[in-house]
């Protein structure tokens, strides 16, 4: 009995050292790669450094100046709350008309899947460059279809009004790689609640919002989450483009942050940024996981009972 | 007794011979060859000075230097300021001699001041306003300037010519660039007189006065300068080309000149007539078979000229086990020698006057042009101060871009000036704070 104890003590020893030893790769890179620099940057947060010489602990000095002194915070807070706004409904709704599109079975569906998921990985400068010219005010083919049309269209980039949402519009361009994921999630439905609404007299519009819409609320909440902290680390658009402005309507917080961090060299400040921007992506992120409880359907869940 | 003392002192004699010998003998057989040293350098490549010419000078230098070997690093741009910031931040690993092209790195670089007085090193054979401006920090020499660039107006003879307008010279005047533009744009050919400026505070900033500056030269007061007679009027001089409607547009501009490099494109496509870049594109108009002058940027009265001019700064780091190795390689590769190869076997203007004359094309006007302007004053933000002014001027952008969207009128520009002196003094106060002081 003892022995037999032993031996199966033994065996659970094994396993979990085999265990630690398989996971130890990641861990090992989660501690050097992750954990220690986000601690690195809680610590610089509170300094003023330059990444030249010591760091010089200044305690709250850093987010009593952001909070209280710099307008440029506000700024930048506000270009990109306006962009997650403007830029999410884009990507949410494009997304699922996409999906519904190329869930329909015709010949040669594939072959438009793979179209429409093309710009998904063409690198963020090119799509910046292309977006550039097709918005160009005198020679751009936006307004140049616009004139045919006896409209004058707008300076798009370059006009204070407009420039944020021309950025927001870029958004249309992801769509085809969110709606990969909405096609996965309604190709989960299964098709025996279409049959039995269809013999129930449901039309196409009603089916739609009683069947594929709550069915695919996981995969929607699943895509706001992670199209949200997209939106919140929008970039690439104002670095190539706009430089932030014109005006500062579109100075993003990641391009004030890549600016104080990587190009006045305020290091310890733009790690309290990056903090500040990953609480309000923290909060964000659970306020809209609490809301979830209310609309998120999940087949499992019996909500009669 | 006598002949015992002479016995003695012979043999004392022969022994001092043989050992004497046998120390000669010694020195010759086993004096150490002096150590060979490996040096870091890291670099990149560009037009001015390409890999293959880089590599051909570093064969050069250890064919006359056999003590002295080179592991060149050429890293990209954007790597070599990540490599750096890393290395000279950890304050491990670091190069002997680099480009120290970011201000950040600047207290990381070896004081050289000392090593120039040891061997006489001839400073004066660089450009005055170079080594004043480029190689200074803190009072202290921390470089040497590799090669020169600056701005100049190049113009289209060919453009000029059909447009029947007389050539620039090199005393025009800020009203005389905006009359020609105008005079030699052709909207119906859709030709452009002039393009539109970058940003402010560059030379023809500085030819309105020596207050047309973002803060005072001891960066310490943003009152009395942003928001003085003379900056106001060339902000007003910026507002009378941006209306002149001969300039492309904000969105023109953007989409068709070349990221950062100025107007080249549309300048090649004679679709500008006049246009402000540098020597790079010169040689590239050259190379092009381009019919094209050069002429200063215009000046304003009397006021000194202004040239807005760069160089490479070079530097040996501050933790670099081999300095006198590395000020032998430094004082070369930035010398009369290393310069003279980069320009003759690649593209480089060289930082010294006697070198850069002996350009192969230093006959040619456009070479004489550009050679001229090398003279000027220099623009110099934050010289000997601290690097600072790309904040502070980053926080008057606004007022740039009302001007360039027509969404101000030339009356309010002394107020919004007035009005952003508040803002630009406490983002001045704030960089002090933070960056090197």
């Amino acid at each position: 009995m003892v022995t037999k104890q032993v031996k199966r003590s033994k065996a659970a020893v094994k396993e979990a050292l085999c265990g630690y030893l398989s996971i130890s790769p990641w861990v090992l890179g989660f501690i050097v790669l992750t954990f220690i620099p986000i601690l690195s940057t809680i610590y610089y947060s509170f300094t003023r450094w330059t990444m030249m010489d010591k760091p010089v602990w200044i305690g709250l000095e850093n987010y009593i100046h952001m909070f209280t002194k710099e307008p440029l915070f506000y700024q930048s807070v506000k270009a990109t709350a306006l962009y997650v706004l403007m830029s999410l409904p884009v990507i949410l709704i494009f997304g699922v008309l996409l999906s519904l599109l190329l869930n329909m079975k015709i010949k040669g569906m594939n072959f438009y899947r793979t179209l429409f998921y093309i710009p998904a990985v063409i690198s963020g400068v090119s799509i910046a460059m292309l977006w550039t010219w097709l918005l160009q005010p005198d020679v751009g083919i936006v307004n140049s279809v616009l004139s045919f049309f006896g409209i004058q269209g707008p300076k798009w980039f370059w006009d204070p009004k407009w420039a944020l949402p021309s950025v927001a519009s870029m958004s249309l361009w992801k769509v085809g790689g969110s709606a990969v994921i909405y096609l996965a999630g309604l190709q989960n439905i299964p098709p025996q609640l279409y049959e039995a609404a269809r013999i129930d007299g449901a039309g196409k519009l009603r089916i739609f919002f009683k069947i594929t819409i709550p069915l695919l609320t996981p995969t929607l909440f699943f895509q706001l989450i992670i199209q949200m902290i997209e939106a919140f680390k929008v970039f690439t658009e104002a670095y190539v483009i706009t430089k932030g402005g014109p005006l500062k309507a579109t100075y993003f917080y990641l391009l004030y942050f890549y600016e104080e961090g990587f190009q006045h060299f305020n290091t310890g400040y733009a790690s309290a940024l990056i903090l500040v921007l990953v609480v309000i992506i923290m909060a964000m992120t659970m306020f809209v996981n609490y809301t979830s409880k209310r609309w998120v359907y999940y087949e499992g869940e019996d909500k009669a009972r | 007794m006598k002949k015992d003392s002479m016995k003695a002192v012979l043999v004392l004699m022969l022994m001092v011979c043989l050992v004497g010998s046998l120390f000669a003998a010694g020195a010759k057989e086993s004096a150490p060859a002096k150590e060979v040293v490996t040096l870091e350098w890291w670099t990149w490549d560009s037009e001015e000075y390409n890999e293959a010419s880089q590599r051909a000078m570093v064969k050069e230098f250890e064919a006359s230097h056999p003590n002295i070997k080179i592991n060149m690093t050429l890293l990209p741009t954007k790597g070599f300021e990540t490599k750096m910031t890393t290395a000279l931040g950890a304050g491990v690993g670091g190069p002997d001699v680099a480009f120290f092209s970011v201000a950040n790195w600047y207290p990381k670089a070896l004081v050289l001041d000392e090593y120039i007085k040891r061997d006489k090193f001839d400073i004066g054979m660089y450009y005055k306003g170079f080594w004043d401006t480029k190689t200074q920090f803190n009072g202290k020499t921390i470089g040497l300037p590799l090669g020169v660039g600056a701005s100049i107006v190049m113009y289209n003879k060919d453009l000029f010519d059909a447009a029947g307008v007389a050539y620039p010279t090199n005393d025009w005047t800020t009203d005389e660039y905006l009359e020609i533009a105008k005079k030699v744009a052709n909207p119906a050919k859709k030709v452009w007189g002039a393009e539109i400026l970058t940003r402010p505070f560059r030379a023809i900033w500085f030819n309105h006065g020596e207050n047309a500056r973002l803060y005072s030269p001891d960066s310490t007061k943003v009152d009395g300068y942003l928001n003085s007679p003379e900056s106001l009027a060339a902000y007003e001089w910026f507002y009378d080309l941006m209306r002149s409607g001969v300039t492309p547009t904000v969105s023109d501009m953007a989409t068709l000149s070349t990221e950062n490099t100025g107007p080249i494109d549309l300048f090649m496509a004679n679709r500008l007539a006049m246009a402000t870049l540098n020597q790079g594109h010169m040689l590239n108009a050259v190379k092009a078979g381009k019919n094209f002058g050069v002429v200063r940027e215009p000046g304003v009265g009397d006021n000194p000229r202004h040239v807005n001019a760069w160089s490479l700064l070079v530097g040996i780091w501050e933790g670099s086990k081999h300095p006198e190795e590395a000020w032998t390689f430094l004082k070369w590769y930035v010398g009369p020698e290393g310069q003279k190869f980069l320009m003759d076997n690649a593209n480089l203007f060289p930082s010294i006057d006697s070198v850069a004359k002996q350009y192969k094309d230093a006959d040619k006007d456009y070479v004489k042009g550009f050679l001229e302007v090398l003279n000027d004053t220099q623009v110099a933000i934050w010289r000997g101060a601290h690097p600072s002014g790309t904040k502070v001027e980053a926080s008057i952008t606004d007022l740039w871009d009302k001007i360039k969207l027509g969404l101000i009128t030339k009356d309010q520009i002394k107020g919004e000036l007035n009005a952003l002196v508040p803002k630009a003094q406490a983002v001045l106060d704030e960089a002090k704070k933070t960056l090197l002081y």
